[in-house]
């Protein structure tokens, strides 16, 4: 993991993407810093973290769209997958070298605040620190949906925009979810679809139609299995299903300054879901 | 050293490989000879771990590609087709970051490195950016980077594509000097590289191993050997047809004009395939006081045997696989003035052109 970990911080350095990256969040971060906190006078530096946070949408594809795009573009992959790395170090090393970057711009834009608490007459202590660590979050599910993306693709110009139109649809997942419908019978279609999806995948990477048809119906006896046991467990599952994506959401409940156990839990297990399935998919490609 | 079996790989109806079964032993260099498509690249991505089997296992000094993926690949040096270089890095750093990631020990690595561009040349390339080396020098970091960490298998794909000839054949000595230590695989579509370097050759041809043993004894196997010659011989053609009458042995089996003047080129073999009929034909002209000019075997060369065995003897270049007519020999037309070496060229992919009452030296009449 080492070695791709130090590769790919120095090319973020060699190439233009990193000071890109820092140079675009810590403009921006300064720019909602005078507007908000030195010309207003107000020591809220939380609310410029909240403002920002729509801004990943385009400053983590600057981080993420080249991670797994140029390597397969200039097939440097093979030489990484005929290594004696495994796929988990690969990926893990990339990761962490976006993730690194994003925590050198965090750690620079925490002299802000540093500097707004010389002449503060009291700041928001907690309300800012659960804020940063909400932010940071973020920010990290963000670049794990970005590697996700890079993954998927040989071309940085479709990773970028794929993962801006993810983030973009993670941002509106709350507006998406309140307007689904909360139906029984919605619901049911839902899951249904969700069964047949999972035997489509089935049928994809095994071409066997009976193994397929077996899952299927494997699926349909838990749904209906689940439904007679309880029968209130499918109300409203689009809107929670769809909320589960919706890493936005639980960014306010850190603004607050509630450090809530269960956020951070999902947080850990949304970025882990993402990085498990870059190098499930990166296997697959290689493994079929 | 490599086991591999029944391979095969399919890409939606397409059979890539088919059912391949091989295995070369430590310190062999094996080559691959294929047209392009024959699955000589899709054998080597599943045999290095990049691409997955259909079905069928490769086992690498007995450790599975797939189960033992780890201890396998570190076996291994591979140089795919593209050398799989970054373009942003320097040569010193792209081969430290090889050596990283495939786990060399710091306290070798220095020396591993210097030997390793020493024997490929890069010496002088070692502070160059990689994207300002040129594609020679690029295919070197490529296969210094198969070297680093000294693997016991080395897979080439290709490595001699887009050098020029000078740089063709320094990588063929350094793929030489590689089999001593290791052992070597590598594909090519070009014969001669195949039968310059390799102790074996695997030919390959839609997705199957036609024929595999050395370049020698592949040619000697469908070889009539020295059966079948080639002789040019000073005297009118009447005469020499008469001479040839005296000895049964000899069976005369074509005559053919030479760009000589008052020569004739005759292809004669023997009466039975494995009677040697040089010193028949000796005795035949010298009796008849015919001096031969020039005799040699219609030996098949290694291109004839690949066309013959991957059945495809009309698509390629004309001329082969037509054993026994050697191009410079090909009848030139017409025109008093001396034909220049293009037009002969151009006359052997037209052969039935040239009409045999207009050829200013045949002996017919």
């Amino acid at each position: 993991m080492i070695p791709i970990y130090k590769k790919e911080m120095r090319t973020y350095f060699t190439q233009m993407m990193g000071y890109l990256f820092l140079a675009f969040i810590l403009i921006l971060i300064g720019l909602f810093f005078s507007l908000m906190n030195l010309r207003v006078r107000d020591a809220n530096f939380q609310d410029v973290l909240g403002s920002t946070t729509l801004f990943f949408l385009f400053l983590v594809p600057i981080l993420t769209m080249r991670l797994f795009a140029e390597e397969a573009r200039h097939k440097t992959d093979q030489l990484l997958y005929t290594s004696p790395l495994s796929v988990t170090q690969i990926v893990l090393g990339k990761f962490f070298a976006a993730f690194t970057l994003f925590m050198v711009a965090a750690v620079i834009t925490m002299l802000f605040p540093f500097m707004l608490s010389f002449y503060a007459e009291s700041m928001p202590v907690s309300r800012i620190v659960g804020t940063y660590v909400g932010w940071i979050f973020v920010g990290v599910s963000c670049i794990a949906v970005g590697v996700f993306i890079s993954v998927l693709t040989d071309n940085q110009i479709v990773a970028a925009a794929g993962t801006f139109a993810a983030l973009f649809v993670m941002f509106l997942m709350d507006a998406f979810a309140i307007s689904m419908p909360t139906s029984a019978f919605a619901s049911i279609m839902f899951v249904a679809l969700v069964v047949v999806a999972i035997a489509g995948i089935w049928f994809n990477s095994t071409r066997n139609i009976l193994s397929s048809v077996i899952v299927a119906l494997i699926g349909v006896a838990v749904v209906v299995g689940l439904y007679l046991i309880n029968n209130q467990i499918y109300d409203g599952i689009i809107v929670r299903v769809l909320n589960w994506f919706s890493v936005y959401a639980r960014f306010n409940r850190f603004a607050v300054g509630v450090l809530n156990i269960s956020d951070i839990v999902y947080y850990v297990s949304f970025i882990v879901l993402f990085l498990y399935l870059s190098i499930n998919v990166i296997e697959k490609r290689r493994w079929r | 050293m490599i086991e591999v079996r029944n391979l095969t790989k399919v890409y939606g109806q397409h059979r890539a490989i088919d059912q391949i079964n091989f295995t070369v032993d430590e310190g062999e260099i094996v080559g691959f000879l294929g047209p392009n498509g024959a699955g000589k690249t899709t054998t080597m991505n599943i045999m290095t771990g990049f691409i997955a089997a259909t079905s069928g296992d490769v086992s690498i000094g007995g450790l599975d590609i797939i189960a033992d993926a780890q201890k396998a690949k570190a076996q291994i040096g591979y140089m795919p087709d593209t050398p799989p270089v970054y373009g942003d890095m320097r040569v010193d750093e792209y081969l430290n970051f090889v050596a990283d990631i495939k786990g060399v020990k710091r306290s070798l690595r220095k020396d591993m490195l210097a030997t390793i561009k020493k024997q490929v040349r890069i010496e002088d390339m070692s502070r160059r950016l990689i994207k300002n080396l040129s594609r020679g020098y690029r295919q070197r970091v490529g296969l210094a980077q198969a070297m680093v960490g000294y693997p016991k298998v080395i897979i080439m794909d290709e490595p001699t594509i887009g050098l020029d000839p000078k740089q063709i054949i320094e990588m063929r000595e350094v793929v030489k000097g590689l089999g001593s230590k290791h052992t070597v695989i590598l594909s090519s579509h070009i014969l001669q590289e195949v039968s310059a370097v390799c102790d074996r050759v695997m030919i390959i041809n839609k997705g199957k191993i036609v024929a595999s043993d050395t370049p020698e004894r592949l040619s000697a196997n469908l070889n009539r050997g020295n059966n079948r010659m080639q002789v040019r011989v000073k005297g009118e053609k009447s005469k020499i047809l008469k001479a040839l009458q005296e000895y049964p042995l000899i069976r005369n089996v074509d005559t053919q004009t030479s760009p000589e003047t008052g020569t004739i080129d005759l292809i004669l073999s023997g009466e039975k395939d494995d009677i040697d009929v040089r010193e028949v034909i000796f005795k035949c002209m010298a009796k008849n006081n015919l001096p031969i000019l020039l005799m040699k075997s219609t030996e098949l060369t290694l291109e004839e045997i690949f066309l013959t065995l991957t059945g495809d003897v009309r698509s390629g270049p004309a001329g082969y696989g037509q054993a026994g007519i050697i191009s410079g020999d090909i009848p030139v037309e017409i025109n008093e003035e001396p034909a220049n070496e293009f037009e002969e060229v151009e006359e052997i992919e037209a052969p039935e052109a040239t009409p045999e009452e207009e050829t200013p030296v045949g002996g017919d009449e």
